[in-house]
């Protein structure tokens, strides 16, 4: 039977927690354990595991197929001295913060407009939704014969007549990437208005009711009342983009093919590239490895004091 | 009762003997050829061996490195096709290293491959002594492709040396045109590259370095009046090239827009299907001292069953894919030239009979750096010159000084 | 559409009468739709022409000659390898692997999710964070260890394979979706539950399910969405006989050394798209009645 409580102490705790005697506590909560064990399956032999077996191999000299020697540091001497590795270790810093700040931006600013209560919402949302649909490979075409300057925009506005506008991006080494941001954006925004609208549509009723009963202006009820309150959305789709920026690499090929030169390289396809075509799998296992440290060392703080830490109210 | 279905069952297990005697003849062939002329083509093994009694299933997946990655992912899972399809070269040595390759030796002996093939292939098909691939077909990679109404229009000639290349291409961008059509990924950037290497500076260079590993060569004035010219022909195409698939590039000489293009032999398909005809509309060539360079693909055979040479299966598949038969019917339609040098070639077209020419000159077989160098190396270098090829700024000098750093480093 | 939704509660903002905040609002929201519009016009213009017209470069313009071979190439003919039947050879074998994978991985996640968020287990938090990690790795690095774990267990390259795979990389996003849905439910639903007798599977069928529509719906999009289009999981785990769409759209589009019909791969790739489309479209209604339908509210 659960001990009885103070309705204090019960909100105090984070959800679930109990203060009781340790067996009872066991035996209680055997149901949770049970159904965790796929989870602590997964996590052990396959994420663990292969996190371990990437590490492992990062330091041999593996080349098509995996070999068990010791080669030390020699892979990761090369990483580092690989341009094509550095270029894309700045260029997923440069898409990482622009894509995400965009995504969440614009993705925010679509939630609020379609909030507003506007003829055929259905079918606007299903216009902002429908890139995360489509395949990148064929997509990333489409973009890379309109950014194209002999194909696309730039031909375009020539053609009305601006002869001097000038929108050669994605032939440029140093603008391709953000070209890459804008195909990005592209594709993912509509995800982030779906979540974000999901949580502005529970926002409780009577706090807009009240706020232009105050004589609040609509923006500033958005921004300041809203939006903190879906603040776990927020945190969702964030997390939903840090992911695909990590893994982002069907764009890159399907756009730019790693181009021109090595401009647009990005740390997936680094990897990929290594592991398959150029039969080095003691480098791709390097560059994966140090795409884990830095990742772990970004979220390692924030999963410790959100999830780990067990205090305070989850997000 | 019993007796008589005992005799039904054990009449009806005799009858059906043979056919599952048939029936082991089946070979999943794990390939890449997935358009409809390469689908043409596969057909052509497909049906040749049917006749000779077997039955293919194909495993087409496209694109190479997808395709190799699923087979060797299937060869290490215990679930190996019957064969599967490399290019020449070096990348399935590991492989072979790894005892998971069967070998060929017994078809090769009997239908006498060695006497037929060039050397280069001979030796890019054997391993420690043993034969374990199959070279259906030999791709030239350094084909110039021409529009001949565009250049008889301007007064050009075919080219004969890269620097008359760069001559008509410059002429023809006065003209308004555009005098290089080229591809915009590093592998084109790379041929491109290797073509006027070999058609301006030589075979023996070119041995040198890729063979050789010579870090000198490299640094000779040959390489470097190469590495120059190559940066004047960059300077021919046109600002939407990069990332061009080599497909777009074909289609701007043949509406007219570019001159021409350096691209392997596969691009015959385009103009065939855009109706023009060799030595009309369109023209090929082989620029330079001579030098083809040959590419191509080859089966290797996994091994099934831990037998460490090929099975009957297997065997059969090699037989009837080597047949000069076949030879010429597959690369009729595929757009390259049969591997085997004893087959009568009168019937291909006039650009494969220009091709199987050069490649009867033992001097003239030339082959490309994937059977020289390991993919690794071959990688290293694909950035240094894609960088070269895009980098306004970047010198001779410093190419020079980055390729021999990386032949250090992924040597 | 609009109708059932005008039915339910109302829900965001009274609009204002007309003015221009009116106007200013669509013409935002058009600006963005002729943005998220403009790939697809490039696209569906292009599958309506013949080659010959697609090489001339125009790549905005209209079909000057319109045709609708391209899909129906795209669909029965085009060639994927030495069979021409065009992609809808894997569309079975795609639903096949999508609705054990769905409805597993979703499971999976909801599970998940309710156990992290309601019962304090020791330790699971770290493996949550592990599995967070874990969702940031490049898949390929997993691929070959994988390979050997299936083919040892005996399961390589079948139908089961591919859905575990599907399962296993579904779970970071999945548990995270369902951990902080159920994260901002009042914890007095949960007590109350509890002091009625619930065990940990009663409340999760009885209580918690019947809620979680809303975040099922995002689920299911996110999952429908990662699974239809999986390429390199269906290629290396489903074996041959279960090779899902995504290969044979892959094979129409991308051949290295053949010729490229760009209209057939353009038709190839809305038709492969239809279905993650229709589950948007359709999951449009319950976006806005589940949560109305007082989710969230004490």
């Amino acid at each position: 039977m659960v001990t009885a409580r103070s309705p204090a102490a019960a909100s105090a705790h984070a959800l679930g927690g109990r203060a009781e005697a340790r067996p009872a506590r066991w035996r209680r909560q055997l149901g949770a354990k049970l159904a965790l064990l796929p989870l602590t399956a997964v996590v052990i032999v396959v994420y663990l595991g292969c996190m371990l077996w990437t590490v492992r191999l990062s330091f041999s000299s593996s080349k098509l197929l995996p070999v068990q020697d010791w080669a030390g540091l020699q892979q990761y001497g090369r990483l580092f001295a690989n341009d094509r590795f550095l270029v894309s270790a700045i260029n997923i810093g440069i898409f990482g913060v622009l894509f995400i700040g965009g995504c969440l931006v614009f993705g925010f600013l679509l939630a609020v407009f379609i909030d507003q209560r506007v003829r055929a919402e259905g079918v606007l949302r299903t216009v902002f939704l429908f890139p995360h649909a489509m395949s990148l490979v064929v997509t990333g075409l489409a973009w890379q014969w309109f950014l194209n300057p002999t194909l696309g925009l730039q031909k375009l506005v020539r053609d009305l007549g601006f002869a001097g506008f000038t929108f050669d991006w994605i032939v440029n080494q140093q603008m391709v990437i953000y070209t890459l941001v804008i195909a990005g954006i592209w594709q993912a925004s509509g995800l982030v208005m779906a979540i974000l609208l999901a949580g502005l549509r529970g926002v409780d009723e009577d706090l807009w009711k009240a706020a232009r009963v105050d004589g609040i202006p609509a923006w500033r009820v958005y921004l300041s009342i809203a939006l903190p309150l879906i603040g776990p959305m927020v945190v969702t789709a964030t997390v939903l983009l840090a992911v695909q920026v990590v893994k982002l690499y069907d764009l890159v090929v399907a756009m730019t093919r790693g181009g021109p030169g090595i401009a647009s390289e990005v740390p997936a396809k680094f990897v990929m590239d290594h592991l398959f075509e150029r039969n080095n799998i003691g480098l791709a296992t390097a560059a994966a490895t140090m795409m884990l440290v830095t990742v772990v060392a970004i979220l390692a703080p924030w999963i410790y004091a959100r999830y780990v830490r067990e205090t305070g109210r989850c997000p | 009762m019993r007796m008589f279905r005992l005799a039904c069952l054990a009449t009806a297990m005799l009858a059906a003997a043979p056919l599952t005697a048939r029936a082991e003849m089946r070979a999943e062939v794990l390939h890449w050829w997935t358009s409809g002329g390469e689908s043409a083509a596969v057909k052509v093994f497909a049906d040749k061996f049917t006749e000779a009694g077997g039955t293919w299933v194909d495993s087409a997946i496209a694109g190479g490195q997808a395709a190799r990655t699923a087979g060797i992912n299937r060869i290490v899972g215990g679930n190996p096709p019957t064969a599967m399809q490399f290019n020449t070269g070096k990348q399935f040595d590991e492989l072979v290293a790894n005892g998971l390759l069967a070998d060929l030796d017994a078809v090769a002996a009997e239908g006498k491959w060695q006497d037929v093939l060039p050397p280069a292939l001979t030796e890019a098909i054997t391993r420690d002594g043993k034969v374990y691939a199959i070279p259906v077909n030999i791709h030239g990679i350094n084909w110039l492709w021409y529009n001949k109404k565009l250049f008889d229009e301007h007064g050009l000639a075919e080219p004969t040396s890269w620097a008359e290349v760069a001559a008509a291409g410059e002429k023809l961008k006065e003209a308004g045109l555009i005098g290089l059509a080229q591809g915009g990924q590093p592998w084109q950037e790379r041929s491109l590259f290797n073509a006027m290497l070999v058609g301006d500076a030589g075979t023996d260079l070119y041995y040198r370095i890729y063979r050789d590993g010579d870090q000198e060569a490299v640094r000779s004035d040959g390489f470097r009046k190469v590495a120059d010219l190559f940066k004047q022909l960059q300077g021919l195409t046109d600002a939407g090239s990069p990332g061009r698939n080599w497909n777009d590039a074909t289609a701007m000489v043949l509406t007219g827009k570019a001159g021409m293009q350096v691209i392997g032999d596969w691009a015959k398909g385009e103009f065939t299907a855009a109706g023009q005809v060799a030595g009309q509309d369109y023209g090929c060539a082989i620029v330079g001292q001579g030098g083809y360079l040959m590419g191509g693909d080859v089966f290797v055979f996994p091994v099934v069953d831990d037998a460490a040479s090929a099975n009957e299966t297997q065997a059969t598949l090699a037989e009837v894919m080597f047949a000069p038969e076949t030879q010429i019917a597959f690369n009729t339609i595929k757009g390259s030239v049969p591997s085997r040098l004893d087959v009568d070639v009168s019937g291909m077209d006039a650009c494969a009979q220009k091709g199987a020419a050069a490649l009867k000159d033992p001097a003239r077989q030339v082959p490309t750096t994937d059977f020289l160098i390991s993919p690794d190396l071959s990688g290293a270098l694909d950035d240094v010159i894609t960088q070269f090829w895009n980098n306004q700024g970047m010198t001779t000098d410093q190419f020079v000084e980055q390729f021999i750093g990386a032949m250090q480093a992924a040597g | 559409m609009t109708a059932p939704m005008m039915a339910d509660m109302p829900s965001g903002r009274r609009p204002r009468r007309v003015g221009i905040a009116r106007i200013g609002i669509y013409a935002f929201l058009l600006t963005s739709a002729a943005f998220f519009l403009l790939p697809l016009w490039i696209m569906v213009t292009t599958s309506l022409k013949p080659m010959a017209e697609v090489w001339e470069g125009n790549i905005l313009a209209l079909p000057a000659e319109f045709t609708v071979e391209p899909w129906i190439r795209a669909w029965s003919e085009a060639c994927t390898g030495l069979e021409c039947n065009g992609i809808s050879v894997g569309f079975w074998n795609s639903v096949r692997i999508l609705i054990p994978s769905l409805v597993l991985s979703i499971l999976a996640g909801a599970v998940n999710g309710y156990a992290l968020s309601f019962w304090r287990v020791r330790g699971a938090n770290l493996l949550f964070g592990i599995l967070l990690a874990g969702a940031f790795i490049p898949y390929q690095v997993f691929l070959y260890p994988l390979v050997r774990l299936f083919s040892q267990a005996g399961i390589y390259n079948s139908l089961a394979c591919i859905v575990i795979v599907h399962v296993v990389f579904g779970m970071p996003i999945m548990t995270l979706l369902f951990r902080n849905f159920y994260a901002s439910l009042p914890v007095e639903l949960f007590n109350a539950a509890r002091i009625d007798g619930g065990g940990f599977w009663t409340i999760f069928t009885h209580v918690l399910l019947p809620m979680s529509a809303p975040i099922i719906v995002v689920a299911t999009i996110l999952q429908v969405t990662g699974i239809w289009n999986d390429f390199i999981f269906g290629l290396t785990f489903a074996g041959r006989e279960n090779l899902p769409m995504t290969v044979q759209l892959n094979n129409i589009v991308n051949s290295t050394q053949g010729e490229r019909a760009y209209n057939v791969d353009m038709a190839a790739t809305i038709l492969t798209a239809l279905v993650p489309l229709a589950v948007y479209f359709l999951s449009g209604r319950w976006f806005v009645r589940g949560i109305a339908a007082g989710a969230v509210k004490g």
